[in-house]
């Protein structure tokens, strides 16, 4: 096992405390915790990128080896918190964004008729939907509303025409004077 | 039993008359085992266009609209019976089932997972 220890060349520096306390036989607390300092200090340095010159496998190695040599000699959770992943400690990554819904989401638009029932009865809201010149229906690029709506409207415009309710070649002069709901400018 | 709408449109004539023929009008459904919920009047208007019906060109007409319940069976011996009526200038026939309202509407499609995928 010690010959394992020194083949990690990488953390000299911890691996020589740790080979100091085990041959002085040192309080546990008190050299795992430096250890413990450097060698996160290690893993923030490698994280920043300063020793990217060395192979990473060769780092990942030598780290799961001082995980290795930690778990033996009963490590804390914490030191092999950062790499080993395990589920049922709680992760703190500082630098992650948080996840949250999107603080700036618009409410949902719908169509002028959302939650308005279509009835073929009800003749001047259908005529607002129709030509004034000629009693055609506008489409759909013109209305601007959404497809269930829009069929819903084609249907009671068509049913009401068969019904005797509504004209099929013009638009009833009562409602001429409707506000205009469809994208199109009419001549005066 | 499926639930009916009869929109009736009436020669225009005078209130006794009109009273006479949907007092029979009723009468009828009721003798097919229809039960009826309502009786609306929309009024005398004048016709969206001329019909012609009976041997006469109609301008002006009564519309009334009665709500009922009726086996499906019924329906087309009803429309044939009014067709004869000479009172009558159009009737119409419609299914009024309360259809349930289905969530959102007019809302982006429900399944857009594409945006969820990173």
């Amino acid at each position: 096992m010690v010959g394992y220890l020194f083949s990690t060349l990488f953390f000299k520096k911890s691996i020589r405390e740790l080979y100091s306390s085990l041959v002085d036989g040192g309080n546990a607390t008190n050299w795992m915790s430096t250890a413990v300092k450097s060698h996160r200090r290690r893993l923030r340095q490698i994280a920043s990128g300063s020793f990217l010159r060395r192979s990473k496998m060769f780092a990942v190695r030598s780290i799961r080896s001082l995980q290795f040599t930690f778990s033996q000699l009963g490590g804390t959770q914490q030191c092999l918190r950062s790499l080993s992943g395990s589920s049922n400690v709680v992760k703190k990554n500082d630098d992650m964004p948080l996840q949250m819904e999107n603080p700036y989401k618009q409410p949902q638009k719908g169509c002028i008729l959302c939650n308005i029932t279509v009835d073929f009865k009800n003749v001047q809201l259908l005529s607002q939907f129709v030509s004034p010149h000629t009693g055609r229906v506008y489409g759909r690029h013109i209305t601007g509303l959404c497809g269930k709506k829009q069929r819903e409207i084609g249907k009671a415009i068509k049913k009401a025409h068969s019904m005797g309710f509504m004209s099929v070649t013009h638009k009833d002069p009562h409602f001429m004077k409707d506000p205009n709901i469809c994208d199109i400018r009419h001549l005066e | 039993m499926p639930r009916y709408e009869l929109a009736l449109i009436v020669k225009a004539m005078q209130r006794p008359e009109t009273a006479a023929l949907l007092r029979r009008t009723v009468e009828t459904l009721m003798e097919r085992g229809a039960v009826v919920r309502g009786l609306e009047n929309l009024g005398e208007k004048l016709l969206p266009y001329k019909i012609s019906k009976h041997n006469e060109r109609h301008t002006r007409g009564g519309y009334f609209l009665i709500d009922f319940h009726a086996a499906p069976g019924i329906v087309t011996g009803l429309l044939d019976h009014l067709e004869r009526d000479i009172d009558v200038v159009r009737p119409t026939v419609l299914k009024n089932d309360p259809e349930p309202s289905n969530g959102p509407c007019c809302g982006p499609p429900v399944a857009s997972k594409l945006q969820d995928t990173v």
